[in-house]
């Protein structure tokens, strides 16, 4: 009988329990989109990133979604964040600065090798392109199908393969990014680049991109370009 | 002084604990340089051995109840460091399982499992050191023999745990290590009555039963090679083998490919390989196998092949072999590989015979098992073309191998290829292309310098090189190229859609046609290295860029510490330290480590006598005779490695030779009771300060001879000086007990801790003042010693 007589107030405590959590939660998300307001500022548009569709597509999708969630609060820091089996989340202005350089939108088909965690390809679906994501490691490439998914971005298309052999199926591509680089750039996706296509690549260590390599393809020509996202100033000694 | 039984047991005891600690250590390095990386290893033992110096400051502040209780705890500390020993890193992993120190300067709660996974190592030996200080303090008497038992053992350590991790993995050694102790703790309780100590010991047994039959490790970083490639569906690993230098893995995995810096234009397939790793550092690929297309003919790689037909080949660090199946593919009539690690070979034949192996039984091919530099130096033949390990890697390195010797990148290295080649011989070796722009330009600095050195008055006229979209190929001929030569590697960039960035007669517009810069920065570089702007250049640039030379053969350091605010500046403190880590983690640990030795230096002083106040002259006696120790010792091993050609087995030699030499000269002061510390530690300085000035010229007139010849000549330069090293450590401390009997287990922790900062600064040092120098500053650390002995004379006789 006594234990009944405790029982309205433990449904009061956890109702108040959960109004408190949803509170927090709305609170939390609304802090959210502040910071990614402020990432586009001051991260990528004070940096050089000037094309609309890529700005607006890097101020809709909510990146804290897409890193752990013991990483969340660091989601909109300007740095790369682990996702786990080895690889990251690229930094927000690496993330921006290739999607400027393959020019997206709608009409163009993209092809993304090395899904992660799904925020590259939200932010090409979200400028409204046709976006096309391959991932070799099928733990990533299922919670990322799951995520996008959930998100909203059930458009893009992705499949858990060795990005090696592209996705002959939907070649030709107007650009392809590769998220993970390797020593070589795989025969296959140089072929299934569209003429005038190209191709991005991020070249360094999982934490810090040193150049990104644009692959373009004119005819049988193909030459290359070593972009420099941070410009470094040589020939100084310390003042 | 009568010798008793229990004097006997005690001795036998601290010979054992001292093998089991040294052999510990030494499984240690491996595992966790297989599981995160080198440098890392280095930081965490270091803290983990401050367990030496924690054991003396708690001698120190514990002394008379622990002297009193010596019977009971001696066998219960032993017990305790064998169940350290073998439970330490289990509960490593079951407590902290996800450490990577990878995500060190990611999240900083990363710092945090460091600190807790280095103290949880440092368990086995705070309970070894606790039970060695404890014989040291209370029969410091007997010191000198004491002394030697401990040196003893831990000479006898260092080859036991070298053939264990030739014989075992790395990870199933610490329980094996714990037999020791737990040999040890039976001798000392043999015919004894106490319960508590048998239970202990039994305990102890348990404990390492357990271990032994499920050995653990630490978690491999998941940014390591080998846990990537693992990663990679279908992975398997095809063969896995331990070795002192560094246990081998072979993984194959269906999207596993190789084809390093492959040419753009190459559309030919590329099948899937299997790669080959050392401490779980990919080291290479294995080759193709007959009938594949070897993919390295559209890669810079091949641009000396384009020169001309090279009938003799020599391949310094042949690796995998993928150079030599080259040389072969392209008509050499002879190959000789040369690779240090000595099972790699082997390992690679027994796995792969249908690819590695048949370079190996290829009657063309001599396979050498020494170290490059060894056999450059004693080689006498003269090559067609000689191609020199690749400098960098893909992507950069994040700093990781700025600590590592890269003894076939110096100056007297290429001097050395560069006399072995023939009268049209070529020389080449390929770099990757970082930015900011470090590994191709010191390389040319490098090349121009040893062309300079060689009396070449025109260094651009022998100088070709080609740049695909991520490496650099330089290619230096004995004799200026010819105008046919220049079409040729013309001709060849063209193919293949590479640019030339150094060839005599190029033009500005045809260096940048396939390959586009959005920093010219690097040709820029290039250029200025071949006239007067080159010293310039080398003062004024950001990094350190100038050639390196034996003495400092740190290629891969690029850091220069005035720089460090600017570039903190300019890629922010998250991202710096995967530009540069290795120096970074390097002055880090020092830091932590001076921080913690002080703290357990100092914390002492609060509970000693007030009459033993005056312990500055104790701390400069042993903490001067610590760190002298450790600078003498890591200076001789990278001597001697160079010298004998075997990386692991000289450094084995070197600590082995170091610490029984130390042994028998502590076993001497036994006898010589009228021996004065003062003197003695003034004998080793000088004995130092010869080596300095000798060893070198003599190590290089000698190395022609045959191995046996350098082994006995290096023990005659060793011995000697190990003998004496080993005399002013008991010397010093059994005066100390009739001076100030308090300060002994102080004393002792002093010299430990002061032991493990010292191997912190010794990489520093080597790497900013180089390893000449720092055996000067040994004979220096001495020095002081001597000097706090002097002033020591006066007021403090014995009443």
């Amino acid at each position: 009988m006594r234990s009944l007589s405790v029982l309205p107030y433990m449904v009061f405590v956890l109702l108040l329990w959960i109004a408190l959590l949803s509170v927090c939660s709305t609170r939390a998300e609304s802090n959210r989109a502040t910071e990614r307001m402020a990432m586009v500022t001051e991260q990528i548009v004070a940096r050089g990133v000037k094309d609309p569709a890529t700005v607006a597509a890097m101020r809709a999708v909510p990146r804290h979604r897409f890193v752990p969630r013991i990483q969340a609060a660091s989601a909109y820091a300007d740095r790369p964040l682990p996702i786990g089996h080895g690889q990251t989340i690229s930094q927000p202005f690496i993330v921006a600065y290739m999607t400027e350089i393959v020019r997206p939108g709608p009409g163009r088909k993209i092809l993304e090798i090395g899904t992660g965690s799904g925020y590259q390809a939200a932010v090409l679906a979200a400028t409204g392109a046709e976006v096309y994501s391959i991932e070799i490691i099928p733990e990533l490439a299922t919670a990322a199908a799951a995520r996008l998914r959930e998100l909203g971005y059930g458009a893009v298309q992705t499949r858990a393969a060795d990005g090696y052999y592209g996705w002959a199926e939907q070649a030709p591509f107007d650009a392809i990014i590769v998220t993970a680089a390797s020593e070589f750039v795989p025969p296959p996706l140089i072929e299934q680049l569209k003429d005038a296509g190209l191709m991005i690549l991020p070249v360094g260590s999982p934490f810090f991109v040193q150049t990104l390599m644009l692959v373009q393809k004119h005819g049988e020509a193909i030459t290359s370009a070593n972009l420099m996202p941070v410009r470094f100033v040589p020939f100084r000694r310390a003042e | 002084m009568r010798v008793t039984g229990r004097d006997y047991r005690r001795h036998c005891a601290l010979a054992l604990v001292s093998a089991a600690l040294l052999a510990f250590q030494i499984a240690l390095l491996q595992i966790i340089a297989t599981s995160q990386w080198h440098h890392f290893a280095a930081f965490v033992i270091s803290i983990a051995l401050l367990g030496f110096g924690a054991a003396g400051t708690l001698l120190a502040l514990t002394r008379n109840w622990m002297v009193t209780h010596q019977d009971q705890l001696l066998p219960l500390l032993l017990s305790a460091c064998a169940a350290a020993l073998a439970g330490a890193l289990w509960l490593t992993r079951a407590l902290f399982g996800g450490f990577d120190s990878l995500l060190l300067f990611v999240d900083p709660g990363e710092l945090l499992r460091l600190v807790a996974v280095a103290c949880l190592l440092m368990l086995p030996f705070l309970c070894g050191a606790l039970a060695i200080g404890l014989i040291f303090t209370a029969g410091a008497e007997r010191i000198g023999s004491y002394y030697f038992a401990n040196m003893l053992g831990s000479g006898i350590g260092c080859p036991l745990g070298l053939v264990g991790l030739s014989l075992l993995l790395p990870q199933q050694l610490p329980p094996l290590c714990a037999m020791l102790p737990l040999a040890a703790t039976g001798i000392l309780l043999a015919g004894e009555r106490r319960s508590a100590n048998h239970l202990g010991l039994l305990l102890a047994v348990g404990l390492t039963s357990v271990a032994l039959l499920h050995p653990a490790q630490l978690p491999l970083s998941q940014y390591k090679d080998l846990s990537r490639t693992l990663d990679l569906p279908g992975a398997t690993i095809i063969a896995r083998h331990p070795a002192a230098a560094g246990q081998v893995h072979v993984v194959a995995a269906p999207g596993l490919r190789s084809a390093t810096g492959v040419s753009l234009n190459w559309s030919g397939p590329l099948p899937s390989t299997a790669a080959v790793f050392v401490n779980g550092d990919m080291v290479g690929s294995l080759p193709p196998t007959p009938g594949q297309v070897d993919p390295r003919d559209a890669s810079t790689y091949a641009l000396p092949y384009a020169l001309g037909m090279s009938h003799e080949v020599l391949v310094l660090d042949a690796g995998t072999g993928s150079a030599v199946l080259q040389a072969l593919a392209r008509g050499a009539a002879r190959v000789v590989a040369v690779e240090s690690h000595g099972l790699l070979a082997e390992v690679l034949a027994a796995s792969a015979p249908e690819s590695f192996g048949r370079l190996i039984a290829d009657p063309a091919v001599a396979w050498q098992q020494t170290a490059p530099r060894t056999w450059l130096a004693r080689d006498r033949q003269s090559y067609d073309l000689v191609i020199l390990p690749d400098a960098g890697s893909f992507g950069g390195n994040a700093g990781l191998f700025a600590l590592h010797e890269q003894p076939l990148l110096t100056r007297e290295a290429l001097g050395q290829a560069w006399q072995r080649l023939s009268p049209e011989g070529l020389l080449a070796i390929t770099a990757w292309v970082d930015y900011p722009v470090r590994t191709p330009v010191r390389l040319a600095a490098s090349l121009v310098e040893m062309l300079v050195n060689a009396g070449v008055s025109d260094p651009a006229a022998h100088i070709a090189a080609v740049r695909s979209w991520g490496t650099i190929t330089f290619c230096v001929k004995r004799t200026p190229f010819k105008a046919a030569e220049v079409q040729r590697v013309r001709a060849f960039a063209t193919r293949w859609s590479f640019d030339p960035a150094l060839l005599p007669g190029l033009q500005a517009e045809e260096r940048q046609t396939h390959n586009r810069l959005q920093d010219g920065t690097f040709l820029t570089l290039l250029e200025a290295l071949f006239d007067e702007r080159r010293t310039t250049l080398y003062n004024d640039y950001a990094f350190r860029i100038q050639p390196v030379s034996d003495d400092r053969p740190f290629f891969a350091q690029f850091l220069r510490w005035y720089r460090l605010e600017a570039m903190l500046a300019l890629y922010g403190q998250r991202t710096l330290p995967f530009l540069e880590s290795g120096l970074l983690v390097a002055g880090l640990a020092a830091l932590v480590l001076v921080f913690l030795a002080t703290v357990l230096i100092l914390l002492p002083l609060t509970r000693l006598p007030s009459t033993t106040r005056r312990g500055w002259r104790t701390l400069l006696y042993f903490g001067g005779l610590g760190i002298g120790y450790m600078w003498t010792e890591l200076a001789l091993i990278h001597r001697f490695v160079f010298y004998l050609g075997q990386p692991v087995y000289a450094t084995a030699l070197v600590i082995g030779v170091m610490l029984t030499g130390s042994a028998i000269g502590s076993a001497l002061t036994g006898r010589l009771k009228r021996l004065r510390p003062g003197r003695w530690t003034a004998l080793v300085a000088a004995a130092l300060l010869l080596h300095a000035l000798l060893l070198a010229p003599i190590l290089q007139a000698t190395l022609p001879l045959a191995l046996q010849g350098r082994i006995t000549l290096a023990l005659l330069a060793l011995l000697p000086a190990a003998v004496v090293m080993g005399m002013p450590f008991p010397l010093g401390l059994r005066l100390l007990n009739r001076e100030q009997p308090a300060q002994v287990p102080w004393a002792w922790g002093i010299n430990g801790c002061c032991s493990v900062v010292g191997a912190a600064m010794a990489t520093l040092l080597a790497v900013e003042v180089g390893y000449s120098l720092l055996l000067v500053l040994a004979a220096g650390a001495y020095l002081v010693a001597v000097a706090s002995c002097n002033s020591r004379a006066a007021p403090a006789r014995p009443r």
